[in-house]
């Protein structure tokens, strides 16, 4: 059956911030597409790991858990997490879920680049 | 008309016969469509031709009469997506031959409504009508998943 | 079409979907409902997190009722009422809701250090939603009330 890809996940770099971009919805068929994208950027070595999330309509508790998992890793590895591009109402999920202890949650991705560039000069 | 096996995947939707219901039966289609990997264009197809066979069913075949239902019914193997809209059938349709072109109408050749039937030709693969006896009137639109050669 | 005799006068339409129990079909049930739910005059807030709510519904009906035997259907039944709108969400009850896991209240310190992060649906549902009901269906299956108030 050639379902419609429902997640597009990519990585690349601005300004010495791991970025990775998610494109589509974030369910259970998630997982593998962004933990191996996490798994990419901590092997180069990255400190600053933005998820910038575009045109993703549908994010649900099982992609939600997934990114329970990314916060862990960035705990045990050191790294700043933030995250971009949600919807007011993703917002408030990452909220009422309490992902937003732990990421920093902006409304897209120029706010966060530079946030990140003032916490890594501070540093 | 379709042998339901084991790699058809179904879905059903009823609705109250009241236009205005046709835009949820719309929605509810087009999102079955684009999980069956229908591409965007014809999605958008669907949409319309599917809109047109449900005004059908709530003012012809159910005749706008209260407390009626339409069902709509997607099958979807590997070869096609078949879409079946019924109604209750308080008045059976009447095949008129050929729909006729919007230049026949303008020229005076018949009602300017009714373009639905045309529109439904024009949008889909195939589709048809049958009648279900008692059990009311069936127009079906059919999708195919790869394209065919000489079927567009 | 009323049935409910303690609300005369309280005219309800109501749209029914079945869907296979195949992870992803969810999506046809958040598009059906957030189309009747936009046409009842909800605010886009509200319309996301119906979306939401029904999408873990539905997936709980799916991968837990249903054990992802597709061939098992989800049944949703929509109700639009003047003021506000019921979402039923049943399954065939191949595997029963344990009733702990409809009250739980999920912390995201917990989830950080077990291995399961997940258990987040139901909870998700319950602060949604303004009234949640979790019963077992006439069928034997597991259901979900759940309503939406139409603030005028």
């Amino acid at each position: 059956m050639m379902l419609e890809d429902e997640l597009t996940v990519s990585v690349r770099e601005r300004d010495g911030i791991a970025i990775i971009d998610l494109i589509g919805d974030v369910t259970t068929f998630a997982e593998e597409k962004i933990n191996t994208a996490y798994r990419d950027v901590t092997n180069r070595g990255a400190r600053f790991v933005l998820l910038n999330f575009r045109q993703n309509d549908y994010i649900n508790s099982a992609g939600i858990a997934i990114l329970i998992g990314i916060v862990t890793e960035v705990n045990r590895n050191n790294q700043k997490l933030a995250v971009s591009g949600l919807s007011q109402h993703f917002q408030k999920i990452f909220r009422m879920v309490g992902l937003a202890q732990y990421a920093e949650i902006y409304q897209d991705e120029e706010e966060a680049v530079q946030s990140f560039k003032t916490q890594a000069a501070a540093a | 008309m379709i042998s339901t096996s084991e790699h058809t995947t179904s879905m059903e939707l009823s609705f109250p016969s009241e236009l205005g219901f046709e835009v949820i039966a719309r929605d509810a289609v087009a999102a079955f469509a684009r999980r069956m990997g229908l591409a965007a264009d014809r999605v958008e197809d669907l949409k319309t031709a599917l809109s047109e066979a449900c005004i059908n069913a709530i003012e012809h075949g159910n005749s706008l009469s209260p407390g009626t239902r339409v069902a709509v019914v997607c099958h979807c193997d590997a070869e096609r997506l078949l879409v079946e809209v019924h109604d209750q059938g308080l008045q059976s349709y009447t095949p008129k031959g050929d729909p006729l072109s919007i230049s026949d109408k303008l020229a005076g050749l018949g009602p300017l409504r009714g373009m639905g039937l045309m529109l439904i030709a024009q949008l889909t693969d195939e589709s048809g009508y049958r009648s279900d006896g008692e059990a009311g009137n069936c127009f079906w639109l059919a999708y195919f998943r790869q394209p065919v050669v000489g079927c567009r | 079409m009323s049935n409910d005799t303690s609300r005369p006068g309280a005219e309800e339409k109501i749209i029914e979907l079945r869907l296979p129990s195949k992870l992803g079909y969810e999506r046809v049930a958040m598009d059906t409902a957030s189309s009747l739910a936009k046409r009842m005059g909800f605010d886009n807030d509200r319309v996301e997190s119906l979306k939401t709510a029904i999408s873990e519904a539905v997936t709980n009906a799916i991968e837990h009722g249903n054990q992802q035997d597709a061939a098992m259907k989800v049944v949703v039944l929509l109700t639009a009422r003047d003021d506000e709108l019921i979402i039923s969400v049943a399954d065939q009850g191949r595997k029963q809701l344990d009733a702990d896991c409809t009250t739980r209240n999920p912390h995201i310190e917990d989830a950080m250090v077990n291995a399961d992060k997940g258990g987040w649906g139901i909870w998700l549902i319950r602060e949604l939603m303004d009234e949640v009901e979790f019963t077992t269906a006439p069928s034997g299956g597991n259901q979900v009330r759940m309503v939406i108030h139409l603030e005028q």
